[in-house]
């Protein structure tokens, strides 16, 4: 599981960082709320653990613009504010939990764990990304008509629009949705993603699927 | 007198001739495996039942000249193809049709109808060496052309039958069932497309 880290105090984020890496999470550091962004974009985490006051960009504006792009990556706040207002802001602004500093580490872990755990349940069933809604339930695409979708197409297709325009390698594709699969390779991938392709066009969605065999692909509006 | 006052015979012609130029359109047409871009062709002549609903329900009187130039669809052809793309492909084939005149065109492929129905449908004008209802000559006869792929037109037929049948047990369940095969239907259509398409790159 990925985590990206925005924390401004370095020492902090050293220790945040070495510490979940021990516990088997893989970490990234960004510096501020920019960076945030920008490093979301690039890939996909499994959870953000971001603090609020950054320079350049703080933590709640970068967690609003995170929502408004149509991320719903779990995220968890880091504030040294024990107002009660700060802390509603910051769960307004699209944070689905918070930590008042100073924290313990176990606590954090706690928290990182509970919010991986909960996983799919908590997210929405129907997700709409540009003009195309996807009934993660009924695994079925819809835009101007609706389309059945084959079990792995729903998943794939699901992390495609919980974060659109982020980039998933061939490689975390196949590590997500052949898991148990030795002989999947990127022809699968490549399949799955030209299958996705032609049921957006079919239902008419303003969206595709960007990249080539092999590479990089994300959920782009056409 | 039928509906079509005595036009009916001359029906059946233009319907012939129609799909007689349109297979010829089409040979030339065949891919490198020496496949046509259609499956079959099918015809009918909308029956003096049918016909009959069809005015009522559009407030129009029983004429022969309402049932040949007011209503378009006295004569039905079917192209019904392999996969999705090839329907684009027989639609070209008919828009370049000589003689032929293309009144209308409707996506339900696209924008499916609510209870699942798809189809491209295309109202054609194709002339006649005699006088039509109305003295013109040569004379003009309207086709209803629906082009579909062999899953939609199972569905379609399954759908048909939904329709005449009396008192059917829980409708809403059938309905929605019935919608739910119409776009798994759509979405195999598509994933057959799109394996052809594989292999073929």
């Amino acid at each position: 599981m990925k985590i990206l880290v925005a924390e401004d105090e370095y020492d902090l984020a050293d220790v945040i960082h070495d510490m979940l890496e021990a516990s088997g999470y893989s970490v990234d550091v960004a510096e501020n709320g920019q960076m945030l962004l920008d490093m979301a974009e690039q890939s996909a985490y499994d959870v953000i653990i971001s603090d609020i006051m950054m320079p350049v960009k703080d933590g709640l504006t970068a967690i609003k613009e995170l929502r408004a792009s149509g991320s719903l990556t779990p995220v968890l706040f880091l504030t040294a504010k024990t107002q009660v207002d700060d802390r509603i802001e910051g769960l307004e602004a699209g944070a689905d939990d918070y930590l008042t500093k100073p924290f313990a580490m176990g606590e954090l872990l706690a928290r990182v764990r509970a919010m991986t755990r909960r996983g799919r349940l908590y997210q929405p069933k129907v997700l709409t990304v540009f003009n195309v809604t996807l009934d993660t339930e009924k695994e079925e695409l819809s835009c101007h008509n609706s389309i059945s979708l084959a079990a792995r197409e729903s998943h794939v297709m699901e992390c495609f629009m919980t974060s659109p325009g982020t980039e998933f390698t061939t490689e975390e594709l196949l590590s997500r949705f052949w898991k148990n699969e030795d002989n999947a390779d990127e022809d699968a991938v490549w399949m799955y993603i030209s299958f996705l392709r032609n049921k957006l066009r079919s239902v008419g969605a303003k969206a595709t699927i960007k990249g080539d065999k092999g590479g990089s692909f994300s959920l782009v509006e056409e | 007198m039928t509906v079509y006052g005595g036009f009916e015979e001359r029906l059946n012609i233009v319907a012939a001739g129609f799909m007689d130029a349109f297979e010829r359109q089409a040979e030339a047409e065949q891919d490198s495996f020496g496949n046509k871009p259609y499956d079959h062709l099918s015809m009918r002549i909308k029956s003096e039942e049918s016909m009959l609903k069809k005015c009522e329900a559009d407030g129009l009187q029983l004429t022969p000249h309402n049932a040949l130039k007011v209503i378009h669809d006295s004569i039905g052809v079917r192209v019904v193809c392999l996969f999705p793309d090839d329907i684009k492909k027989n639609a070209e084939l008919i828009r370049q049709m000589p003689g032929v005149t293309v009144i209308r065109e409707k996506d339900y492929i696209r924008e499916a109808k609510p209870n699942g129905y798809r189809s491209y449908h295309m109202i054609v004008e194709v002339p006649d060496d005699r006088a039509d209802v109305d003295g013109n000559l040569p004379g003009r006869y309207f086709i209803e052309v629906q082009l579909r792929t062999i899953a939609m037109d199972t569905w379609a037929a399954l759908e048909h039958e939904l329709k005449y049948k009396q008192n059917i047990k829980n409708p809403e369940l059938i309905a929605a069932e019935l919608k739910r095969c119409a776009d798994e239907l759509a979405a195999c259509d598509v994933s057959m497309q799109t394996i052809r398409d594989l292999i073929r790159s």
